[in-house]
């Protein structure tokens, strides 16, 4: 039997492992496989291949027994996915309901997980904008959380690594807080969204910006993708179901499928992480430990590097749960910050409004993206009560309706013939920089454990002040603009939204010079365990506005040439 | 789901009902495939009468035609909250006296025009606290309810979606300026 033992500890060993198949874990597995290094990847969930386990992607609406509606009782017994937009009737069986891994909300926080191969890569809304200097110099600049240990310069290759491959279609709208990448032909602005364009150029001497969103979709040629075997975007917008066509970037079509014919990746999945194995004698991290999701069977898989990329939050979980004698608060938390100053975007305001112009149109087909505006706020200096600002959608939209009024073959007609086109309708809705506080955490539940023998997480996270100032800076902000631009019958709303429901949770783990005050290096290495890399939302300093994953991505990627370079010293 | 097609098919090939055995022997039997609901047959068959009148058949099938009063009963029974759900079972129930005490036939007897005021009449009942009104509050919830789904349930049916108006997985590049007078269409005739 000892032999045997010896055997698989081989056969269980590696030179890097990857916790997490989500967009971040995905991106580092494909860089090291194509540099040559044998990697696993272990994810908690079940395996999706792309392709074969998208149930729902080619089903018609009627095929719905609830026509995409989440029954009742589904909702009574889970009421934090519930709240999430894309839980629908489609895609419900990409989300981790309530009932299947709890937590502890210390202050209300509705976490939305996914667990499967592809994580929320198959489920996030593919929105991305790159950070600029005004982004990773905020903290140093405005005297919160700790400076950025990079700066823009040092992701700028990175982000053009991954757009040329991820695939993003976007215009080179030249603005300093957005830099331009490597874009595919962008999605034109409706003509509502257009006229608004132009009106905010006029009104605000040029200071204030309204773009198509840059979106990883493939658009206008899909030539670099066909050795991914992905091709253009169908404009189905049912992205959250799974693409068959690869259409726009996931884990699933691209990433892992690409690391896969490598020959480099192996793939674990229904491996449920428990802790990062760290070797007193040797000094440094040698493995990790996982519960099967299915047996709760345990088993440990070995390599020289660690990449954790198991999602923001549960990154932190599973941090906090790798205890030795020589890291008995988790591992690498010498500063005692590990957990703390989790930050998120602020999502709680929208404003809507009517458009009585351009009544002579309409729009046509599908597209997967929107406007957007870059922030404004506090950009070159400190302008207002609060710090930092915010990034919003806009969008205007006017198709034709049905008149549902009346009764029998009038009703019937009516229904058949939609011909009312009433006014253009806009909204727009806030993501706003959130500062990270030591108060907010997240933390072992001392008692509670989850199915796996692993503890349960709580989650301390709230607005403060500054978030309230801005929500309300945003409102009468957007009421103005929408205002000079002539849209009527404004309505403001701000819904109190618990943190979490943005899927934008990021820190506890972050990144610093110092390793008193942070987690990270500037190259993703824990300061006290350099063979253990964090490059997904647990590493964020700050959160700035723009959407991360397109810099977990290139920090993902980074941090992976780094730990190549570094094993051939 | 899965429990509610063996039930169906269990109907079909029993020739029509499937019944919760119920004490009372006076009262008709309630249909198991609507576990939430008590929903007798007779009154399944109101319903799709109603569903009837509200999209009657022409040279287009209507609601009676698509079933659309079982797609009714599943959204009600999985998707209403139980308060929900007991304001339509009141409301159904209550419903064939209102037409009796209003029209002074049943549902049935009445014509097509009639069939349409009694139910555009009932949808418009304002409830309040005395029994009476809480009867009309639910009668007006039920006629709203079954409304609206019948509206979706038709046009999201098989028969609309491929024959009538078909729908599209792949709509097309998006056009941000299209003139609404390019886009006549030859209209549909119910």
């Amino acid at each position: 039997m000892a032999n045997l033992n010896l055997k698989s500890k081989q056969d269980r060993t590696y030179q890097a492992i990857v916790i997490g198949s989500g967009i971040s874990g995905s991106w580092a597995a494909k860089e090291l496989c194509d540099l040559g290094v044998k990697t696993l990847m272990i994810e908690r969930g079940r395996n999706v291949e792309h392709g074969k386990d998208y149930p729902t992607t080619n089903m018609l609406p009627y095929e719905f027994e609830h026509r995409g509606q989440i029954p009742q009782a589904i909702q009574d017994e889970n009421p934090v996915i519930s709240r999430c937009y894309a839980f629908r009737e489609d895609a419900m069986h990409f989300f981790v309901k309530d009932t299947e891994h709890p937590y502890v909300q210390e202050k209300p926080f509705d976490w939305i997980r996914g667990y499967q191969v592809g994580g929320k890569s198959l489920l996030w809304a593919r929105q991305v904008q790159r950070w600029s200097d005004f982004d990773f110099e905020g903290p140093a600049r405005d005297g919160f959380a700790v400076d950025w240990p990079i700066r823009y310069k040092d992701i700028e290759k990175w982000y053009s690594h991954v757009e040329k491959f991820a695939g993003v279609s976007g215009f080179r709208d030249g603005i300093d807080t957005l830099p331009d990448g490597e874009f595919l032909p962008g999605y034109e602005l409706n003509v509502v969204e257009k006229y608004f364009a132009e009106q905010l150029k006029k009104q605000y001497g040029g200071d204030r910006h309204m773009i198509s969103a840059r979106c990883a979709h493939i658009h206008g040629n899909a030539e670099q993708f066909a050795a991914q075997g992905r091709t253009l975007c169908q404009n189905r917008q049912l992205c959250q179901r799974g693409c068959p066509f690869g259409g726009y970037f996931s884990s699933n079509s691209s990433t892992i499928p690409w690391a896969l014919k490598t020959g480099n990746l192996t793939l674990r999945p229904d491996a449920v992480v428990h802790s990062i194995i760290y070797d007193e004698e040797k000094g440094k991290a040698t493995g990790v430990r996982i519960v099967d999701r299915l047996t709760k069977e345990t088993e440990e898989f070995y390599a020289d590097v660690i990449f954790l990329n198991a999602a923001a939050i549960n990154t932190n979980l599973v941090l906090l749960n790798s205890t030795s004698t020589r890291f008995p608060n988790g591992l690498g938390n010498d500063s005692g910050l590990l957990g703390k100053y989790v930050a998120f975007h602020n999502y709680r305001a929208g404003v809507s409004a009517q458009y009585e112009g351009h009544s002579e149109y309409t729009t046509s087909g599908g597209r997967p993206t929107s406007g957007y505006f870059p922030r404004f706020r506090n950009v070159y200096k400190q302008e207002t009560d609060f710090l930092r600002g915010y990034a919003a959608g806009f969008s205007a939209s006017r198709g034709a309706r049905s008149n549902s009024d009346g009764i029998g073959m009038e009703l019937k007609n009516n229904l058949l013939n939609p011909d009312q086109y009433g006014l253009w309708s806009v909204g727009s809705h806030m993501m706003g920089e959130t500062i990270p506080k030591e108060s907010n955490y997240v933390a072992l539940d001392p008692s509670l454990k989850d199915e796996w023998g692993i503890p349960q997480l709580k989650i301390s996270v709230d607005y403060d002040d500054n978030d309230e100032k801005m929500v309300k800076d945003y409102i009468e902000q957007m009421s103005e603009m929408f205002t000079k631009a002539g849209f009527i019958n404004i309505q403001t709303r701000d819904d109190h939204r618990a943190p979490g429901l943005d899927i934008h949770e990021m820190g506890g783990v972050r990144m610093g010079r110092d390793p008193k005050t942070s987690m990270l290096n500037a190259n993703h290495q824990l300061h006290a365990v350099p063979n253990v890399y964090v490059t997904d939302g647990a590493s964020m300093t700050s959160t700035s506005t723009q959407n991360p994953s397109l810099t977990y991505m290139a920090f993902a990627a980074r941090a992976a040439h780094h730990a190549v370079a570094e094993s051939k010293k | 789901m899965n429990r509610r097609i063996a039930l169906r098919h269990l109907a079909l090939i029993s020739g029509g009902l499937i019944m919760i055995p119920s004490c009372d022997f006076s009262k008709e039997d309630i249909l198991a495939a609507y576990q939430n609901l008590n929903i007798t047959q007779s009154q399944k068959n109101l319903l799709a009468a109603v569903s009837d009148t509200i999209i009657p058949a022409g040279e287009i099938k209507g609601a009676l035609d698509l079933e659309v009063a079982d797609f009714i009963l599943v959204m009600v029974n999985d998707c209403f909250t139980k308060e929900n759900q007991g304001k339509f079972s009141t409301g159904l129930a209550a419903f064939p006296e209102y037409v009796k005490s209003t029209a002074g036939k049943n549902f049935d007897a009445l014509s097509a025009k009639e069939k349409e005021g009694i139910i555009l009449s009932g949808a418009k009942l304002e409830g309040d606290d005395t029994e009476e009104g809480k009867k009309n509050g639910a009668i007006s919830y039920f006629l709203n309810s079954a409304k609206r789904f019948t509206i979706q349930g038709y046009m999201a049916s098989e028969y609309i979606q491929t024959e009538v108006i078909p729908y599209s997985l792949i709509p097309g590049e998006y056009n941000g300026a299209v003139l609404i007078t390019d886009l006549q269409k030859p209209r549909v005739n119910g």
